[in-house]
């Protein structure tokens, strides 16, 4: 009884509390912020003063802690930007001037901070960076010098304000392109400038100073950048957190889709920009996709029709003899018990645990054994898409059948029992009756077997040697193998091609799938 | 059909599922397998549907041993706990499934669903699939299921405990009715007693794998052979007391600390035959408050139950639990005096259970 009280009137105390005054979430949001960029400071620590030298300790040789600790670096200011900005985004729907005052001064106060630690540290903007000690600028003849620092790398080299530096020994340079070669440049490499001074051509060599300007202007893009941001996440709905995230991780991947299916309609490529030989925007064309319908690339001959079907028969032998198989092994496990059943259990897992690769060369020899046997060679032999499927259907298989057990464990006894009272043999039950409630599963299973079917490579590969049974992977590495220079965007063609009937499938699939996902069966009795 | 269940053992390893069960069942019969989780009842069910085979004795339907015949080639009906009906099938196809399995013509399919269906009141279902269905519209479709191929034996496992209190009690006087109508003999397991007494013509009580007593409602009730049964059917569950029941002129007393009651000659004479101490049981019912009762006691707990209460009172180191009707209001902590009914009373052996009352 008294704990009630307690716990009554300490919640009381709560409701008759003031609402935090300006000067106090101030306080609050600055000391989150110095709170996250200690955090930060302190999460670089532990990559580089600690666990790096631990790695090091065992001579391992390992960047991954400095690329964290620059990373932890990099995301400080905004982690320190989000952090103070939380406590403003409580107004901003009912009190919209204290909130961009609540937002807006820590982030000033911890730029600042921040800013002035760069300075201290050389690192950052201020950190020291290649430089040929000149003022540069971009005219229409070439990269004019407005200045020149005295004493300086250019000032050495005997360069003159006037001059207009044209190329690097003999590559045609602007601005942009200088500062690149810049960038890549290591302290005293040495840069031969073409120049003109006046009418004459010129050729100086300059050496690359490591300088450390300390420009407070180089500051004002970052400070910018840090209101931006600060608005950003003030203003942003917390509900598009999640999808800004997911966007942001998944741009890669769809720049890498996108990157494909533009290359394949186009000339060649720079970047994501179709290109045509001449390099201007364009050279879109469908040369790519018709050479793989007429058998030539870069004068490799093929038929694909064959590939195709190689391809289509390993997947669809594969999926159909696994759902089969695992589906029978599964009831038997689930629902049997034989002698032996428990070790067979336990086997499955480890082979399915076991490296597939390091029984290449057994199974090689056994299917070179088979082949030799008359009409079961031809079936399932060395060279045969029959012997490679069954291959990868046996690799398959104890995933398979685990799944499958998985899936009829689920299922109640009740429903088979009812069946086999019904008047149903045993095989009719697991055949009408249970095989509907693992529908999901199948279709899982199936797309599973269906697309290492069709993806595969080591075992075909392995095993059609030299014969024209490949499939599309296998025909995919042929081509880059054997045609010099490589093509790619024939390449991202093929790949594409190789994609298209994993496409179609995915479309009529799509309900199903889903329905995976939503839930497995349904009608839960 | 007749079934007889002679000496039957189900054991999975070393684990007893049922044991030397014997059991007569008649033609048209209603017989409820009742007793507590683990008892052995549904393993007993299961074996007669075939599901599981007997370690040892024989099922006999008929005149047919029927040990080692397939479930589907028994004709029988189950009903389970779950309704197990198929998912993936609407209701039409899941109460045609057996007379497809039995390949009845389709047009004779169809006429039989239908009339099951408008016996068990889903006529207008038969296109749905039971995840449309509510429990009671599934419970009546796995129902048809059953009754649909005409069976010669109808099982039920525990069918309407998945049931509210309400769809329940209509669902029990259905079956009841339809059982009767139809003159199928039926076993009915459940752990409900009151399900049991209902519906049932005779009750097997089971406990352990063993059975305790296989008699009507009425016997089981009013001459219970063991002190098991006695307390597993009746509710709320008969008090027991451990006593001495000794004879002084002529007249009969049981007595136990702070616990002294008068006997008559019928029931008190068997117990005082007994040497040393016996259970005594009385059902809740034939305890009264009143102030003219001879035993003293104190109210610890009331349990209003709505049409009476049920008041658990304390005499001495025993606990009584005792019926009365709403309108006194008893408060825990009151000083009241229990009559007991002592005509109603029931002894037991301490040490074999068993009634010294009735013979097994």
């Amino acid at each position: 009884m008294i704990a009630r009280e307690q716990l009554f009137d300490r919640d009381k105390a709560k409701l008759d509390e003031a609402p935090p005054t300006l000067q106090q979430d101030l306080i609050e949001a600055l000391r989150l912020g110095f709170i996250s960029i200690l955090v930060m400071l302190a999460a670089g620590f532990l990559f580089s003063g600690v666990i790096g030298p631990l790695f090091a300790l065992g001579s391992v040789e390992e960047t991954v802690t400095d690329v964290l600790t620059r990373l932890a670096l990099l995301a400080l200011p905004f982690v320190a930007y989000i952090a103070a900005a939380s406590v403003a985004r409580r107004y901003t729907s009912s009190d919209a001037p204290r909130a961009l005052l609540l937002a807006f001064v820590p982030t000033v106060l911890i730029f600042a901070v921040i800013s002035a630690g760069q300075y201290a540290l050389d690192y950052g903007v201020f950190a020291p960076r290649q430089s040929l000690q000149m003022t540069l600028s971009q005219t229409d003849v070439g990269v004019r010098v407005d200045a020149i620092v005295p004493g300086g790398a250019a000032d050495t080299a005997e360069m003159q304000v006037g001059d207009v530096i044209t190329a690097i020994r003999r590559d045609e340079v602007d601005l942009a392109a200088l500062n690149l070669r810049l960038g890549q440049a290591e302290e005293d490499d040495p840069l031969r400038l073409l120049f003109m001074r006046g009418d004459e051509e010129m050729q100086e060599t300059v050496r690359v100073a490591i300088v450390s300007d300390k420009q407070v202007g180089a500051l004002l893009p970052g400070f910018v950048f840090a209101l931006v941001f600060t608005a950003i996440i003030l203003f942003l709905p917390g509900n598009w957190a999640p999808y800004i995230a997911l966007v942001g991780l998944m741009t890669p991947l769809l720049v890498g889709y996108f990157w494909v299916i533009v290359a394949t309609f186009s000339y060649r490529t720079e970047g994501l920009i179709p290109l045509d030989s001449s390099d201007n925007f364009g050279g879109f064309t469908l040369e790519n996709w018709e050479s793989i319908f007429v058998g030539n690339i870069a004068g490799l001959e093929f038929n694909i029709w064959p590939i195709l079907l190689t391809s289509l028969a390993i997947a669809v032998i594969m999926t159909f003899v696994v759902l089969l198989v695992s589906s029978m092994a599964g009831y038997a496990l689930s629902r049997m018990n034989f002698p032996g059943r428990r070790f067979f259990l336990s086997f499955t897992l480890i082979l399915h645990g076991f490296p597939a690769i390091t029984l290449l060369i057994p199974i090689f020899i056994v299917l070179l054994r088979l082949g030799s046997i008359p009409v079961i060679g031809d079936l399932i032999g060395f060279n045969t898409a029959g012997g490679i499927a069954m291959v990868m259907v046996a690799f398959q298989l104890p995933l398979g059948v685990w799944l499958m057990k998985g899936f009829f464990d689920n299922i109640p006894w009740d429903m088979e029992r009812s069946a086999l009272i019904d008047g149903a043999s045993r095989f009719r039950t697991y055949w009408e009756i249970l095989l509907p409630q693992i529908r999901p599963g199948l279709l899982a299973l199936g797309i599973f077997a269906f697309i290492g079917g069709w993806n595969a490579y080591i075992i075909p590969a392995t095993y059609s040697i030299g014969s024209g049974v490949s499939n599309l992977p296998v025909f995919l590495n042929e081509l880059i193998d054997e045609t010099a220079p490589v093509d790619w965007n024939q390449v991202a063609a093929v790949g594409l091609f190789q994609l298209i009937p994993i496409f179609i499938f995915f479309i009529f699939a799509q309900e199903y799938l889903l329905n995976i996902y939503a839930g497995g069966t349904k009608g839960s009795s | 059909m007749k079934v007889t269940i002679d000496n039957l053992s189900k054991k999975f390893g070393d684990v007893v599922g049922v044991e030397n069960l014997t059991l007569h069942i008649d033609d048209g019969e209603f017989v409820a397998f009742l007793g507590p989780s683990g008892c052995g009842k549904t393993t007993t069910l299961l074996t007669l549907a075939g599901i599981y085979k007997p370690t040892d004795g024989t099922i006999t339907f008929g005149e047919r041993v029927v040990n080692q015949v397939q479930p589907k080639d028994r004709n029988i009906g189950m009903v389970f706990q779950s309704y197990a009906l198929y998912p993936h099938m609407t209701v039409f196809q899941n109460i045609a499934y057996p007379l497809k399995l039995k390949k009845v013509s389709k047009a004779d399919q169809h006429d039989r669903v239908r009339q099951v269906a408008n016996v068990m009141g889903i006529g207008n279902l038969l296109d749905r699939r039971p995840g449309q269905l509510s429990g009671g519209q599934q419970q009546r479709v796995a129902l048809g299921r059953a009754l649909v191929k005409e069976p010669d034996i109808l099982l039920f496992d525990e069918p309407l405990s998945n049931l509210d209190a309400r769809l329940r009690l209509t669902m029990r006087g259905e079956i009841k009715h339809l059982q009767k109508n139809l003159g199928i003999t039926s076993i009915y397991v459940t752990h409900d007693q009151v399900e049991a007494m209902t519906m049932a013509d005779r009750i097997a009580v089971m406990s352990g794998g063993r059975l305790q007593a296989f008699d009507s409602p009425d016997e089981l009730y009013n001459r219970p052979k063991t002190q098991f049964v006695a307390g597993f059917v009746g509710n709320p569950p008969m008090n027991f007391v451990t006593v001495e029941v000794a004879q002084a002129n002529g007249r009969y007393v049981a007595q136990a600390e702070s616990l002294r009651l008068e006997l008559g000659a019928e029931r008190g004479e068997p117990a005082a035959r007994s040497a040393g101490a016996v259970v005594l049981g009385m059902r809740p019912e034939d305890i009264q408050i009143s102030d003219e009762g001879d035993v003293a006691g104190e109210i610890f707990i009331v349990e209003p139950l709505g049409r009476e209460d049920l008041i658990d009172v304390r005499v001495g180191p025993h606990s009584f639990i005792v019926l009365a009707n709403t309108e006194t209001q008893y408060r825990s902590g009151d000083p009241v005096k229990l009559k007991f009914d002592t005509g109603q009373v029931q002894f037991f052996d301490p040490a074999t259970e068993s009634s010294l009352l009735w013979q097994q």
